[in-house]
């Protein structure tokens, strides 16, 4: 898998807990992710800015990292052979459409990995009982036996 | 664990009992649209997620995309468009309408919001798909019949069991995944077939079962031309088959309801992918896949997966070369294992098949089981009951 920055662009009085949150959600479907806030730079020892912080997402991105950083303009920094960058505005990525719609997007493109299940578990009970009616499974089949 | 589907999750556009019928309360007074019977079967296949990642029919930027590029223009691999024509019979439409689907006897199929109405441009889709706009492919006559008017947009399929053929082996992806699991299955092979089965599709089946968990036989059942033997012949020939010859614990049988589009090499991906979102891990690809009369050199349905990188793909192409009884080695062989002249090989033609079984001959047990080859004689009028 390629590695990916998503950036995302403030607005004043924002909070850092929507980056935690959106790593959160790639992190549980397997992602490989790293979250920058605005300390980190500064724990690196390095001057902070927004320049700073893109370089330092784009070399982490360049090794196959999903990288999720925060600004209040782009990064102004362009993809790589080896990873893509992927704006969303902060107001969009509150909004369960949009947040779904980006997420999705960023799934079909192969830049993070699906969510978990093929089928949800809600469902699976009914279908197994299916596969036995119709003679597919005998009684005693289990998933994963 | 099973293979992820195509764009990484099953779309679920399928509706039945109570929202089904909401559906129709919604649209029935409305504008509604005429499903021909591949745009049925697309409807269908859309709805139960074996067409993941389409959500609906193809807007131009897909449609182009995938015309061109073989690619949808959000980034996956997709072979084949899957559109929806504008009747000239039927209301005009714009974006942002919402629409029924029915059939041609007015039972509604499903909803469409329009997203796009827009021209096709036929020549280069049948140039580029299917290899000719001639006439005589029956896919090009098909694209030659429409009226070149594409309507794109979001649907949901309305499921009416009551009217589906072979109802027990009807499984959607989801289904079929779960049962792989149930039954323990990581990898597994699909065949894709629109023949009834000979010694040769059973020997690559063997093979290719040597190296996977599992054998999905997914028959095709829908539309087809009418020279094809029908679907229900050929279910039945599997269904004799299997009773006998495969283990019953490694193989699983369900029907694909697609409609052949005859486009050969392209169509050989769009099975493929389409068998993933299944839960298929391998495909087999024998010659001539999806072809039709000569328009397609041999081994073309092969060649194809060479353009794309196996992780775009996501399903590994098992290539089959013709197989066939030799004589001198007293076993199914083909000729990457076997050693001797044509002259020692049991072969024969479709055509000469289908001319013995109209006269009452029986093929030779080494190209066709003797089980299958009374059915065949017995669909072709010919049998011991007739």
């Amino acid at each position: 898998m390629k590695g990916l920055i998503i950036w995302i662009r403030t607005e004043a009085g924002s909070k850092e807990s929507i980056l935690d949150e959106l790593g959160s959600e790639i992190e549980d479907r397997g992602g490989k992710v790293e979250v920058f806030h605005s300390e980190t730079i500064a724990n690196l020892g390095m001057e902070e800015n927004e320049r700073a912080k893109a370089a330092a997402c784009a070399m982490l991105a360049n090794h196959g990292v999903i990288v999720i950083a925060s600004g209040s303009k782009s990064p102004g920094i362009t993809a790589g052979k080896n990873f893509e960058i992927r704006e969303i505005g902060e107001s969009d990525l509150c909004r369960t459409n949009a947040h779904d719609t980006f997420m999705r997007n960023l799934e079909l493109a192969g830049l993070v990995p699906p969510p978990k299940y093929d089928v949800h578990p809600d469902e699976e009970e009914d279908i197994l009982k299916k596969l036995k009616d119709l003679g597919y499974l005998d009684d005693d089949s289990a998933p994963g036996t | 664990m099973l293979v992820s589907p195509h764009g990484g999750r099953l779309t679920d556009r399928q509706c039945e009992g109570k929202k089904a019928e909401e559906i129709i309360r919604q649209v029935e007074k409305g504008i509604l649209l005429t499903l021909n019977a591949r745009e049925k079967n697309d409807l269908e296949m859309i709805g139960n997620g074996a067409m993941s990642p389409l959500e609906g029919f193809m807007c131009r930027d897909d449609y182009m995309s995938v015309i061109d590029l073989m690619h949808l223009s959000s980034g996956p691999v997709w072979s084949l468009p899957v559109v929806f024509s504008g009747k000239p019979d039927d209301p005009e439409v714009s974006k942002g309408d919402h629409v029924g689907l029915r059939d041609e006897d007015g039972l509604i199929w499903g909803d469409m919001e329009i997203e796009d109405v827009f021209n096709a441009d036929l020549v280069a889709e049948a140039e580029n798909t299917l290899g000719t706009a001639d006439d005589s492919h029956p896919g090009a006559a098909y694209l030659n019949s429409l009226s070149g008017t594409y309507i794109g947009g979001k649907v949901r399929s309305i499921r009416r069991r009551e009217s589906e053929s072979f109802q027990n082996y009807r499984l959607d992806p989801k289904e079929t995944r779960v049962l792989f699991r149930a039954r323990g299955w990581n990898t597994v092979v699909a065949f894709q077939t629109r023949n009834p089965i000979h010694r040769a599709h059973e020997y690559i089946q063997k093979c290719a079962m040597e190296i996977v968990d599992g054998l999905l036989l997914h028959p095709l059942v829908g539309e087809t031309q009418s020279g094809d033997i029908p679907a229900d012949v050929r279910m039945h020939c599997y269904e004799e088959i299997l009773k006998d010859y495969y283990p019953s614990t490694r193989v699983a049988m369900s029907v694909f309801p697609a409609a052949m589009r005859y486009a050969g090499p392209r169509e050989a991906v769009f099975h493929a992918i389409l068998r993933k979102n299944y839960g298929c891990s391998h495909f087999i690809v024998g010659r001539d896949h999806a072809g039709v009369g000569n328009f397609y050199g041999t081994y073309d349905a092969q060649k194809i997966f060479d353009r794309f990188d196996q992780d775009q793909l996501g399903i590994v192409p098992l290539k089959f070369e013709h197989a066939f009884f030799c004589e001198k080695c007293g076993g199914m062989a083909t000729l990457k294992t076997c050693a001797h002249g044509s002259e020692h090989h049991v072969f024969l033609s479709g055509k000469k098949v289908r001319a013995m079984l109209i006269e009452g001959k029986m093929p030779p047990p080494e190209f066709t089981r003797p089980e299958i080859a009374q059915i065949l004689m017995e669909a072709a009028g010919n049998g011991e009951d007739n």
